[in-house]
């Protein structure tokens, strides 16, 4: 009886190592054979590399493949928040001739910034100065003033003046005593009455909540909408670090905003590229209000040679609406 | 120094009546109604009022803007009618000074009701700029509220000291509060000659407080580019409306104590006689302003200060403009240039006239410049081109206006209005023939 | 019998109808719900440095054009009938994505010269497989900045990279790097002479950070090179004077730059006016004391 388990054991055992062993092999074998046929690379080294490109993109390369980019912008610098990138100041120009009122740029701006309330915070503004002279449509932006009035009376510092030429609000800052609208002469901040109302659980306030976890308040405004605080235009700070234009500016149909950094004395409406110097002089560019001093980073051309009639626009002009309501 | 027993009978605090009680009562149900609209607006935002982004201040500055200018009471009638060693003084300038105080203290609480983030209060103080404008009242307040208080505490010294001594039979505890808070004044040489030295300085400093309280208060407005707002006249403008408004408190104040504590041998008609010339000059030199800022400018007939002078006089402000202008400046004026219309009764009416004119009046500052931006008013609704103050603004307002009420109320129930120590001291002088100590 | 008949008669009519809707329910499933995938992918070499690929993956869903995000694109090197795998691709919430290279030099040409890639998408639930195919021969632009009579000019020269040979009657752009878009130098279209070589004056005026600019000469997506960049770098101009008011002590600067009147003048009045409270305060201390 004891020999019969004891052989009955070794059996075992001996059948058993030899099983083992053999699936072992043929494990590592299967396994090789499959990573071929899922096609990771076969050259010299078999090491991959995961990376993020700058779009948010998850690539895997082959590690003798991967070389550093050198790129020519020194954009990739960490800058202080509220100083801004160096060696840029930024600078916009509406050529009024172009603009037909088709409302792309203030619904992509609502759209980016999500925007609920019932004031946009770009505005096509129906124009004109006496009956004798001509309608035209304009379009205003924040100026981000170079002698910003609402910068110099906010009592805490919620809105400064950055280098790079942009005015910006930090909504954790701000206390609501509402003396910078006051003190806007083109109304261009827009006040958070309420808490701002996204829907239940919608995709957008998902997304949104996601932007705002990595990123700042500053330089994400309106993601989301602080109640009882100011917005306004901010020149999409989130857009321009990444040398992605602001979203105006993409959306126009009709090449109406031009943006660029001054001192590269260039802006570009996206499709067209124009030495702004140049621009301004050619077409005769002003700013609103000059004469208030408080030197507007917004430039104007004219509504001369008209390439579009006004009355085209008339009919997406809504008096008292600028924000879509879709829910 | 010996008071007589019945100037103290007569002047010392009492308790009050029926009267007394029920309006205590209305009082305090307004405030806690506001109270509770105020949390109602902090926890909805302030969506429950009727701003929007064009009438971005509403009746809450323009509530803000009125404590500010009655607060000025104190400087105008107390230090300067001092300065100016006017003696009929005595018997109002405790009431003044509550006033003043009450209403300093009402302009700090109601501006925190207008900030969008109460929550960060702190701010101001931690993260404060000195450029600003609004930082520059965060600092005036506190200290005219400081000098207020100092303005009303130092002369009231004796008179706490004597009441103690009233009260120690009938109400000891009472006494013992008075006597806690005379600061064991016993009117020796030394107490009175402090006393008598801070009282001065007091009065030398309201004054330049009290200016640099109402000048910041209307640079709030005149550092901006509004049409209306832009304008040099501001400072001056607003020191000379709120002594109008000081002085219209003041009346009608004084007129319902008179009345109700029967102090018509202490506060007479030559008080009110007095006061009525006082109210008129202060009317006259703010309708020289009034003129420079809402008739002058049709000489040059700019397009923007055209349109604003219209809303006011022919646009949606029409009446409101002129039953302020008619209603709180003429007819006081016209009323208060005759002996007769500066008898009491007459006197509390134009009072409640002057005062009632005054709260509009700065609604008219506030409200009609932010309604005409420099570009049109676009793509918002409809009802944002006007602006009416909402449910919850009417009830919180109502409640501030209660409150400085209650305060004067409270002082008045447990402060002697005619200072007893120093009409003890006038009369002694009449009588005796020896000049006044101070 | 009779009965058997018509029971096997069911039967086999059962098992049809069964096959025909649970295959037809499969066949569903799998080809009417799923969307085309269109796949674009562009060339671009910059020279003396790194090869790249844009891929947009789009689809044309309820008559609108949206991209496909999240999805994973093969990369591959097609040399004759041989797939060689290089790598994979995720594209990003706009449905692009960029596969980057260190050179040519791992990429295999077939006979022609030409590399072919091929780009492709193996289908998932919601969308097709597909598959795009990109050729192109390796083209190389050299570029240098001349001078003369103290005019700057940029001069390039475009070549067959397979034979050394120069290409002309091309149009190449040239243009100076800036932030979002470059600025173009010189006529609209340089087209290559017989050498292959196209010259362009620099105007004098243009701005850069310390007086740095980097110029680009391109030949743009053209059908049998891609897109070929050169870069110059040329410290020829102006130099960027910073003009913000940032640095200075204005009514507009954070607290630690305000000007210093403004911190003098109200912080004497507060000092003088508080100094005084705070001494009437201790008189009420002094009364106070016996």
């Amino acid at each position: 009886m004891e020999n019969n388990t004891n052989k009955s054991r070794r059996y075992f055992l001996n059948n058993g190592l030899k099983l083992g062993i053999a699936s072992l092999i043929g494990g590592i074998g299967l396994s090789k054979i499959a990573s071929k046929l899922y096609g990771k690379t076969d050259t010299n080294s078999k090491n991959t590399i995961e990376l993020m490109t700058t779009d948010g993109t998850i690539v895997e390369v082959d590690s003798s493949e991967v070389v550093e980019v050198i790129h020519s912008h020194d954009q990739e610098k960490k800058y202080n928040l509220r100083e801004g990138m160096p060696n840029r100041k930024f600078v916009m120009v509406i050529d009024l001739a172009k603009c037909k009122n088709a409302l792309k740029c203030q619904i992509a701006c609502n759209k980016h910034h999500y925007i609920t309330g019932e004031h946009a915070w770009l505005k096509v503004y129906k124009m004109q100065e006496e009956e004798d002279t001509a309608p035209y449509w304009m379009p205003t932006t924040c100026m981000h003033c170079d002698h910003p009035a609402c910068v110099t009376v906010c009592p805490v510092d919620a809105t400064f003046k950055r280098r790079d030429g942009l005015v910006l609000i930090d909504n954790d800052r701000c206390i609501g005593c509402r003396f910078c609208m006051a003190a806007c002469p083109y109304s261009t901040r827009v006040f958070n009455w309420s808490e701002p109302d996204y829907g239940e659980d919608s995709e957008e306030m998902m997304h949104m909540n996601m932007a705002h976890q990595e990123h700042n308040s500053i330089e994400f405004a309106g993601m989301p909408s602080k109640i009882g605080t100011v917005d306004k235009c901010d020149f999409c700070p989130h857009a321009i670090k990444e040398n992605i234009l602001p979203h105006c500016v993409t959306a126009c149909p009709n090449g109406v905003f031009y943006f660029g950094d001054k001192y590269e004395d260039t802006v570009t409406n996206g499709s067209e590229t124009v030495r702004l110097s140049q621009l301004l002089i050619d077409k005769s560019g002003y700013r609103l209000m000059e004469g208030l001093g408080t030197k507007p980073s917004v430039f104007y051309l004219p509504p001369v040679d008209r390439l579009v009639d006004f009355k085209d626009g008339l009919d997406k002009f809504t008096n008292f609406n600028s924000v879509e309501k879709n829910k | 120094m010996e008071v007589s027993d019945k100037l103290i009978q007569d002047l010392a605090p009492r308790k009050f009546g029926k009267k007394g009680v029920i309006w205590t009562i209305s009082l305090i149900i307004i405030s806690l109604a506001g109270i509770i609209a105020y949390i109602d607006q902090v926890i909805k935002g302030q969506v429950v009022t009727n701003m929007n982004d064009y009438a971005l201040w509403g009746i809450y500055i323009s509530n803000f803007v009125f404590f500010v200018a009655t607060s000025f009471v104190g400087a105008v009638t107390v230090a300067l009618l001092r300065l100016t060693n006017n003696a009929w003084r005595t018997p109002i300038v405790r009431v003044a000074e509550i006033i003043s105080l009450a209403s300093i203290v009402m302009a700090g609480i109601t501006i925190m009701i207008d900030m969008g983030r109460p929550d960060r209060l702190l701010y101001l103080f931690i993260h404060g700029r000195m450029q600003s404008p609004i930082i520059w009242d965060v600092i005036i307040i506190p200290t005219y509220i400081a000098i207020c208080f100092l303005l009303l505490y130092f002369p009231l010294l004796p008179d706490l000291a004597i009441l103690k001594e009233h009260f120690s039979k009938t109400s000891p505890r009472l006494s013992k509060l008075y006597g806690k808070f005379s600061l064991n004044w016993t009117g020796s040489e030394k107490q009175k000659r402090i006393q008598l030295k801070s009282i001065h300085i007091i009065a030398i400093l309201i004054i330049p407080a009290g200016f640099i309280l109402q000048t910041v208060d209307a640079w709030l407005f005149s550092t901006l580019f509004r049409v209306g707002w832009d304008s040099t006249n501001m400072g001056a403008y607003f020191i000379s409306g709120a002594s109008v408004a000081g002085v219209g408190a003041l009346v009608t104040v004084l007129y319902v104590i008179q009345r109700a504590y029967k102090l018509d041998h202490y506060i007479t008609d030559y008080h009110f006689d007095k006061l009525g010339k006082f109210l008129v000059l202060t009317c006259l030199i703010y309708l020289y302003f009034n003129i420079n800022e809402y008739v002058i400018p049709e000489f040059t007939s700019k397009k923007e200060e055209i349109t604003h002078l219209n809303h006011l006089y022919s646009g949606q402000y029409a009446p409101l403009f002129w039953f302020v202008i008619i209603g709180g400046l003429i007819i006081p004026i016209i009323v208060l240039l005759f002996k007769k219309g500066r008898k009491p009764l007459p006197m509390f009416y134009i009072g409640l006239l002057v005062v009632v004119g005054s709260w509009w009046k700065r609604f008219l500052i506030v409200t009609p410049t932010l309604l005409q931006p420099f570009l049109p008013v676009q793509g918002v609704p409809e009802k944002w081109h006007h602006y009416f103050p909402s449910f919850h603004e009417w009830i919180i307002t109502f409640a501030t206006l209660a409150m400085a009420l209650l305060i004067i109320t409270a002082l008045v129930r447990y402060l002697p209005i005619v200072p007893i120590q120093r009409t003890a001291d006038e009369q002694e002088a009449i009588r005796t023939n020896k000049p006044l100590s101070s | 019998m009779k009965n058997r008949l018509k029971f096997n008669y069911i039967v086999y009519a059962l098992a049809v109808f069964t096959w025909l809707s649970v295959s037809s329910q499969i066949a569903y499933g799998q080809t009417s719900k799923k969307n085309t995938v269109r796949l674009r992918a562009d060339y671009f070499k910059i020279m003396n440095d790194h090869i790249y690929f844009d891929i947009k993956a789009s689809s044309k869903i309820d008559k609108q054009t949206i991209g496909v995000a999240h999805i994973d694109i093969l990369v591959s090197n097609i040399v004759n009938d041989d797939e060689i795998e290089l790598g994979t691709v995720k594209t990003n919430m706009e449905g692009t994505c960029k596969f980057t290279l260190k050179s040519l030099s791992t990429l295999k040409v077939d006979s022609t010269n030409t590399y072919n890639m091929r780009f492709s998408f193996k289908g998932n639930d919601a969308f097709k497989r597909t598959s795009k195919s990109v050729s192109f021969k390796d083209a190389n632009i050299v570029a240098q900045l001349t001078e003369k009579d103290s005019i700057h000019f940029i001069q390039a020269t475009l070549f067959d990279a397979s034979t050394n040979m120069p290409i002309s009657e091309r149009l190449l752009n040239v243009q100076v790097q800036r932030l979002f878009r470059p600025l173009r130098i010189g006529p609209e279209f340089n087209s290559t002479d017989n050498n292959g070589t196209i010259i362009v004056p620099i105007e004098k005026d243009i701005p850069g950070v310390n007086g740095n600019l980097t110029f680009e000469v391109v030949l743009n997506d053209s059908d049998d090179f891609g897109t070929v960049k050169a870069l110059v770098n040329a410290p020829i101009g102006i130099p960027i004077v910073d003009e913000s008011t940032f640095d200075e002590r204005t009514m507009w600067s954070p607290r630690n730059k305000t000007p210093y009147l403004l911190l003098i003048l109200p912080n004497l009045v507060i000092l003088g006016m508080w100094g005084l409270i705070i001494y009437l305060t201790l008189n009420l201390f002094k009364i106070s004391k016996p």
